[in-house]
């Protein structure tokens, strides 16, 4: 199966349930975020961002503001509400079951270092309610855990779910 | 003027080296045991002969202090006579020195090129690790009258601290840069008997009572102040990042390329990955050469090599420990994903 947002492919094996959630039938973008993504394996969701400031058209003004955004953490606010919405959506359409949730942001960006995804890593995990309230009262995780790859890191680490670009 | 080149033979860690430096910034990153205080020593030491009667090599001993005085234990150790030889060239001039591991004070130590290298006076300033200026008071009277077993790099550093303003006005570059550290510190130093202070509305502060990282952002404004960092001298400066909080980072660089820009060449040696990443984002082209030191597989000696490039830095051993961090971390957060 392939899953495609511009010029990008997501190619998953055989037999793994997927959608593209950020798309026209999606109905509420006036109102909630979206993450591009949603794949359910065997035995968890991934929520999946991808965020593609190298685009063919995307002018190198356009790349310096999201660098900016990126390396500064204001990119982060925006990420964390499209994982909220995202996840309340699918609630709500009562597509979520027991299996945990993970959410995976991939920037494309050739000159990032793993300093920077490990520092724009732990930012996105202290922007998500990770761990429950003290109380104990939380019956289930919210999101059970999060990492930010660039399209290297994600397709070394990942290598069964290949994202590539492709011509538009 | 500025310092072109080193080239080393059989000296401390390095068997056989030569690095060509930028006239704005170099920066030596490696691991521990690498050698970048060594290079940074042998340039200030020649640098600071031009305008004292010491000698080169015996400037280099009481930079480095090896035991008793001699010379010969800076030799690289090989168990049997060796000799090494030091040559730093800026244009067109070079100074060169050579001795054996025999060799027991500086005088048996052969010296060329001194008197050409000395006809122009550079102002060099060495900032160690180690913030120097809250154990001032006396520090110099001590460091002249006895033996105490100080590298000079200390007592060097409380002299030119203590150096007087020098005449005539403040040009816009430089009063501009005082302003921004003095925003940083939040007021001005001020110094009476060889004490050092922040001074500020709220009086007078001792700078034993001032954070460390305070105190070296203190010492860069008086350096500024006082007319040691103009146009032409070379500031020598031992991991900046040392007690000082990476927010910081981004103004104390800014300050390190303008003086860069107005002239001073400088000298800097890091492990961290915010001090380089802060000279990668704010460098105009070709104006910050990154010197990294490593050894080789095979010989196991230390080699250097020189980019202008940050992500052409190879190898990087901040970036390589980040890496490594990364990975465990991505590890982690998958969890046995299929």
């Amino acid at each position: 199966m392939i899953l495609r947002e511009r010029n990008l492919e997501l190619t998953l094996p055989p037999g793994v349930k997927a959608w593209k959630f950020d798309d026209d039938t999606h109905g509420l973008s006036h109102c909630m975020k979206a993450v591009d993504f949603i794949v359910e394996l065997a035995d968890r969701f991934l929520f999946i961002e991808i965020k593609d400031p190298e685009y063919s058209s995307a002018t190198s003004r356009v790349q310096q503001k999201f660098i900016q955004d990126f390396q500064s953490g204001r990119l982060d606010e925006d990420l964390k509400y499209k994982y909220r919405d995202s996840f309340l959506y699918q609630w709500a359409c009562g597509s979520l079951n027991d299996k945990p949730i993970y959410y995976f942001v991939v920037v494309v960006l050739s000159n990032l270092t793993e300093a920077d995804l490990l520092a724009r890593t732990e930012a996105l995990r202290r922007q998500l309610p990770q761990q429950g309230p003290s109380s104990g009262v939380r019956r289930r995780r919210i999101v059970e855990d999060c990492a930010v790859f660039n399209l290297q890191t994600w397709n070394s680490k990942l290598p069964q779910y290949q994202i590539r670009r492709v011509r538009s | 003027m500025t310092i072109t080149r080193l080239k080393l033979e059989r000296f401390t860690a390095f068997e056989s080296l030569e690095v060509e430096f930028s006239p704005r910034v170099n920066i030596f990153l490696g691991t521990n045991g690498t050698g970048k205080t060594h290079l940074m020593k042998v340039v200030y030491a020649a640098c600071d002969v031009t305008k004292s009667d010491r000698g080169f090599v015996e400037k280099l001993v009481r930079v480095f202090l090896p035991a008793e005085g001699a010379p010969g234990r800076l030799v690289k150790r090989y168990g049997q006579s060796t000799r090494c030889t030091i040559e730093v060239s800026r244009d067109g001039r070079k100074l060169s020195a050579s001795f054996s591991n025999h060799t027991r004070v500086p005088a048996s130590a052969t010296v060329t090129g001194m008197r050409g290298w000395k006809e122009e006076r550079i102002e060099a300033v060495y900032i160690p690790v180690k913030e120097m200026l809250a154990n001032a008071p006396g520090f110099r009277s001590l460091y002249a009258q006895r033996e105490i077993h100080f590298e000079e790099i200390y007592a060097d550093i409380v002299d030119r601290a203590l150096l007087p303003v020098r005449r005539g006005p403040v040009d816009a570059r430089r009063r501009r840069l005082l302003e921004i550290l003095q925003g940083a510190i939040e007021g001005r130093v001020h110094q009476e008997n060889e004490q050092f202070f922040l001074r500020n509305r709220q009086g007078n502060l001792e700078f034993t009572l001032l954070a460390e990282g305070l105190r070296k952002l203190g010492l860069l404004w008086l350096l500024i102040q006082n007319g040691t960092l103009l146009e032409g001298s070379v500031l020598f400066w031992d991991e900046p990042e040392a007690n000082l909080n990476p927010s910081l980072f981004k103004t104390l660089i800014e300050i390190l390329l303008e003086l860069a820009r107005g002239g001073v060449q400088i000298f800097v040696a890091t492990h961290d990955y915010l001090i380089l990443k802060e000279f990668d984002l704010q460098k105009h082209e070709k104006e910050v050469l990154f010197h990294a030191l490593y050894r080789d597989e095979e010989t196991g000696e230390v080699q250097c090599r020189s980019v202008f490039s940050y992500v052409e830095i190879d190898p990087n051993a901040i970036a390589q420990a980040f890496a490594s961090a990364y990975d465990r971390e991505v590890e982690r957060s998958l969890k046995g994903i299929r």
